[in-house]
C-alpha cells in the first residue's frame, strides 16, 4: 500500500491512561512500522504536555492549548479548532484523519473540517451508549451529525457496531416492502477488535500453592463496573470457599462500599484492596491470582478480560455488551448480572481451576494467536484505502445530507457547516498557504 | 464461505464490513416492557389533578366571599370542623375496611390533641397574620399568591399509591403544600377581621395539607367512590366560581374537561409513537438479594 500521512485526532491520549489512549498509541506505532506517517492531535495537559512532543517510535503529538471541561474532554464548539487544524494538516501534508471516541469533541471537529482540505475521514467508536437518558439523546444527535459526512466507521466489537449503526443512523431504510421495514447498513461500517501486546501479559512460571485460590479484580470502582455485585458476592464466596482470597485493584467512588463490606464481614485477611494500580504493575497483580472476575454492567470490548486471560487467569465475567465475543467459551465463565448467578459462575470457575482443567501457559499461547496489533493495523489499512477510494462528497451533497438530520438539528448543523466554510475562506486569506512552514519529510525518498 | 459467528477472537473468512443478514441486530428489542394504557384507567388517574384543581378553586371562591363579607366566618369555621370530622370518620372506616390493626383509641386521642393544639395556635396567631403584610400593596399580594398557587399545582403529588407501592412523602409534595399554605396566609392578611383570618387559614390547612393525604389514600378505593368525589368537588367549585366571574368559570370548566377527558385521549394517541430501543449495549441492572 502506498505511504499515507495519517492524523489521529482524539481528546483522549497520553499522559492519561486508558483503553482509547492505548489503542491510539498502539495503532499509530504499528502503522508507522508499516511505513506510514502518523501524527496525533490532542489537547494539552499543562504544565508539561504542551506544544509538540515526540513519542517512540517517531510519533509526533500536537497538544492543542484547549482547556478541559470534564473527564479529559474539551468543550464542543465546532469552530475554534479550525485554525490549528488547518495549519497542522497542511504543514504535515496529511491525507487522512482518524478520529477516536464519540465523546471527543476534537474528533468531531476534525471530521467536520476535513473536507475543506480534501482530506478523508475515518472514525472509531470505542464505547456503548443507551438511547433513553437525556445525555445519550444529545450526544447521539451530535454523533449522527458528524457521521453523516464521514467516509468510514470502525467499531471495536459486533455489539458495538450494532449500537453505533443505530446511534449514528448509518443505514438506509428499504421502503420497497411496506410491511416489514428492513434496514440496509452502509457498507462503510467495519468491525476491527482491539488487541494487546501478549508479551506484556505472561503467566507466572512459579508453581503456585494449589490449595489456595486468589481471585483478582482490577477495575475502576464505579457503579457501571458492577462493583455492587462484587460487594454482594465476595462475602458469600469467602464463606463458601475457605481457600479463596481476593485481590482488588482500582480506585473510585465504590471503594467505600468495599471497605464497609470487608469491615462488616471481618474479611481483612481475605480481601486485599490495592488502590489504583499503574499500568506497568497490572501484570504483576494479575500474576498473583488464578481467577479474574469482571462484574461490569456495560463493556464494549473488555480489554481487561483479555489481558487477564492472556496472563493465564481463568475469567468470570458478566455477559454484557461485547464481552461474549472476546474469548472462546472454554476460557471464560459467563454470569448474568445477578448476585446468585455470579456466585454460581465463580463457584464453577473455582472448581475448574482447582481441578487443574485450566492451563495458564496454554491459554497464553492461544491468546497470542487470537489478537495482535500487526493484524489490527493491516485491517485498518484496508479501511483507509476504502475511505480514500470512496467518492468525495461535494459541499452541496453535504448540505443535503446534513439537512436530513431533522427539522431542528438539520438547519443548525447546516449553518455550522456553512459558517465553517466561510471561516476557512477567511483563514486562507489571513494566513496564506504559501507562508506556512511545511514539514520536511526526511524519510521520504 | 463458512458460517458467520459473532466472535472476535477468530479471524473469519468474511470482510470486516460484512453484515450478517440474520444475526445483525437480532438481539434488538423494541418496547420490551410496554404496557398500553387504556382510556378509562387514565381518566380515572387524571381525576387526582381534577380534584386538586377543584379544591383550589373552592378555596378561592370562599376567599372572595369572605373578603366581600357575603360569607360569615362562623359558618366557614363550623363547616370546616364538620368536614374534618367527616374526613376523619372516612379515614377510620378506610382503615377498618383495609383490615389494618391499629390502636384506634390511642390514635383518636393523639388526633384530638393535635387538632385542638392546631386550632388554638391558629386562633392566637390570627391577629398577627391579619397585619402581617399591612405594609405591602395588594397587587404584590395577588401576584405572589398566584405564583405560589401555580407552584402548588405544578409540584403536587398526583401519583397513585397503587402504582408506587409505597407512600413515602416526596420533597416536592412538601414544597407544594408549603407554597399553598404560604399563599393562603398572605391572602388571609388582606381580610378585615381576626375571625375571618382564622377561618380561612383553618380551611387552607384542611384543603392543602389534609385533603391531599386523603385523596392519595382514596385512590385505592372503589371507582364509584372516586368518581363521585371528583364530580362533587368539580361541580361545587364551578358553582362557587360561577357567581364571581363567567369568563373564569368557562375557562376553568374547559381546563377541567381538557385534563380529565382530552389529555388522556392525547396520551393514548401518542402511545403509537413509542419506540424504546433495547439491546445488549444497555447498562445492565444488577439484581441483588
Amino acid at each position: 500500500m502506498e505511504r499515507l500521512s495519517i492524523a489521529m485526532i482524539s481528546d483522549f491520549f497520553y499522559p492519561v491512561v486508558g483503553g482509547v489512549e492505548n489503542h491510539i498509541y498502539m495503532l499509530s506505532a504499528n502503522l508507522i512500522k508499516r511505513g506510514h506517517k502518523v501524527i496525533v492531535i490532542t489537547h494539552s495537559h499543562p504544565p508539561d504536555r504542551v506544544g509538540i512532543r515526540w513519542l517512540l517510535p517517531s510519533l509526533k503529538v500536537y497538544h492543542i492549548p484547549f482547556p478541559v471541561i470534564a473527564s479529559s474532554a474539551t468543550l464542543p464548539n465546532f469552530l475554534t479548532f479550525l485554525p490549528y487544524f488547518r495549519t497542522i494538516v497542511l504543514r504535515e501534508h496529511i491525507t487522512l484523519i482518524h478520529a477516536h471516541a464519540s465523546l471527543s469533541s476534537l474528533g468531531h471537529e476534525g471530521i467536520l473540517h476535513s473536507h475543506l482540505m480534501g482530506i478523508r475521514t475515518v472514525f472509531t467508536d470505542h464505547s456503548l451508549f443507551g438511547f433513553e437518558d437525556a445525555a445519550s439523546i444529545l450526544t447521539n444527535k451530535l454523533l449522527v451529525g458528524t457521521l453523516k459526512n464521514v467516509d468510514a466507521v470502525i467499531c471495536v466489537s459486533h455489539t458495538s457496531r450494532e449500537n453505533t449503526v443505530l446511534r449514528g443512523e448509518l443505514y438506509e431504510t428499504d421502503d420497497t416492502n411496506k410491511h416489514s421495514k428492513r434496514i440496509i447498513v452502509n457498507p462503510n461500517v467495519y468491525v476491527i477488535p482491539n488487541a494487546l501486546v501478549a508479551d506484556k501479559f505472561k503467566p507466572d512460571k512459579i508453581a503456585r500453592r494449589s490449595d489456595e485460590i486468589t481471585i483478582v479484580v482490577i477495575s475502576r470502582l464505579a457503579y457501571r463496573k458492577g462493583i455492587d455485585l462484587l460487594v454482594a458476592t465476595a462475602p458469600r464466596i469467602c464463606a463458601a470457599f475457605p481457600q479463596v482470597k481476593f485481590v482488588v485493584g482500582g480506585d473510585g467512588p465504590k471503594l467505600i462500599h468495599l471497605l464497609q463490606m470487608r469491615e462488616r464481614h471481618r474479611l481483612q485477611d481475605r480481601i486485599e484492596l490495592l488502590g489504583s494500580v499503574p499500568p506497568s504493575d497490572v501484570c504483576s497483580v494479575l500474576n498473583r491470582g488464578t481467577i479474574f472476575m469482571n462484574t461490569s454492567l456495560t463493556e464494549s470490548f473488555g480489554i481487561a478480560i483479555l489481558e487477564a486471560a492472556c496472563a493465564g487467569l481463568y475469567v468470570v465475567a458478566t455477559q454484557v455488551g461485547g464481552v461474549a465475543e472476546v474469548l472462546p467459551e472454554d476460557m471464560i465463565s459467563f454470569a448474568n448480572p445477578d448476585e446468585d448467578d455470579v456466585f454460581r459462575a465463580v463457584s464453577e470457575a473455582i472448581e475448574i481451576v482447582s481441578e487443574g482443567r485450566h492451563d495458564p501457559q496454554q491459554a497464553h499461547e492461544r491468546i497470542k494467536t487470537f489478537y495482535n496489533w500487526e493484524d489490527v493495523a493491516e485491517r485498518t489499512e484496508v479501511v483507509y484505502s476504502a475511505a480514500l477510494n470512496s467518492p468525495q462528497r461535494d459541499l452541496m451533497e453535504r448540505i443535503c445530507r446534513t439537512m436530513q438530520l431533522g427539522p431542528f438539528a438539520g438547519p443548525i448543523y447546516t449553518i455550522i457547516l456553512i459558517v465553517d466554510c466561510l471561516f476557512f475562506l477567511f483563514l486562507e486569506w489571513w494566513s496564506p498557504r504559501e507562508d506556512l512552514d511545511f514539514v520536511v519529510d526526511h524519510l521520504q525518498k | 464461505m463458512g458460517h458467520w459467528e459473532k466472535v472476535l477472537w477468530r479471524r473469519q473468512p468474511f470482510l470486516d464490513n460484512y453484515i450478517p443478514p440474520d444475526a445483525f441486530l437480532s438481539s434488538l428489542r423494541t418496547n420490551p416492557n410496554f404496557q398500553p394504557y387504556t382510556y378509562w384507567s387514565v381518566v380515572l388517574l387524571s381525576s387526582a389533578v381534577t380534584q386538586h384543581l377543584s379544591s383550589l378553586f373552592i378555596f378561592l371562591g370562599i376567599y372572595v366571599r369572605l373578603k366581600d363579607l357575603t360569607l360569615h366566618p362562623h359558618l366557614l369555621v363550623w363547616s370546616s370542623v364538620c368536614c374534618f370530622v367527616v374526613g376523619y370518620v372516612a379515614w377510620v372506616l378506610l382503615d377498618l375496611s383495609g383490615g389494618l390493626d391499629v390502636d384506634y383509641y390511642a390514635n383518636f386521642v393523639t388526633t384530638l390533641k393535635s387538632s385542638i393544639l392546631m386550632f388554638l395556635a391558629l386562633m392566637s396567631l390570627s391577629p398577627v397574620l391579619r397585619t402581617l403584610t399591612a405594609a405591602t400593596s395588594s397587587d404584590s399580594i395577588w401576584a405572589l399568591s398566584a405564583a405560589l398557587f401555580l407552584l402548588n399545582i405544578l409540584l403536587a403529588d398526583y401519583s397513585s399509591s397503587k402504582l408506587q407501592g409505597h407512600t413515602q412523602e416526596r420533597l416536592t409534595s412538601v414544597l407544594s403544600m408549603n407554597a399553598a399554605i404560604s399563599s393562603s396566609v398572605v391572602l388571609a392578611s388582606r381580610l378585615s377581621d381576626d375571625l375571618s383570618v382564622f377561618a380561612l387559614v383553618l380551611f387552607a390547612v384542611e384543603a392543602f395539607a389534609l385533603f391531599p393525604m386523603f385523596r392519595h389514600r382514596l385512590q385505592d378505593s372503589p371507582v364509584l367512590f372516586q368518581s363521585l368525589l371528583t364530580i362533587t368537588l368539580a361541580s361545587f367549585s364551578l358553582v362557587l366560581t360561577a357567581s364571581i366571574s363567567t369568563t373564569i368559570t368557562w375557562l376553568f370548566f374547559f381546563a377541567l374537561f381538557g385534563i380529565t377527558f382530552i389529555a388522556p385521549g392525547v396520551l393514548i394517541w401518542a402511545q403509537r409513537y413509542k419506540n424504546e430501543i433495547r439491546g445488549p449495549w444497555d447498562v445492565a441492572v444488577p439484581r441483588l438479594n
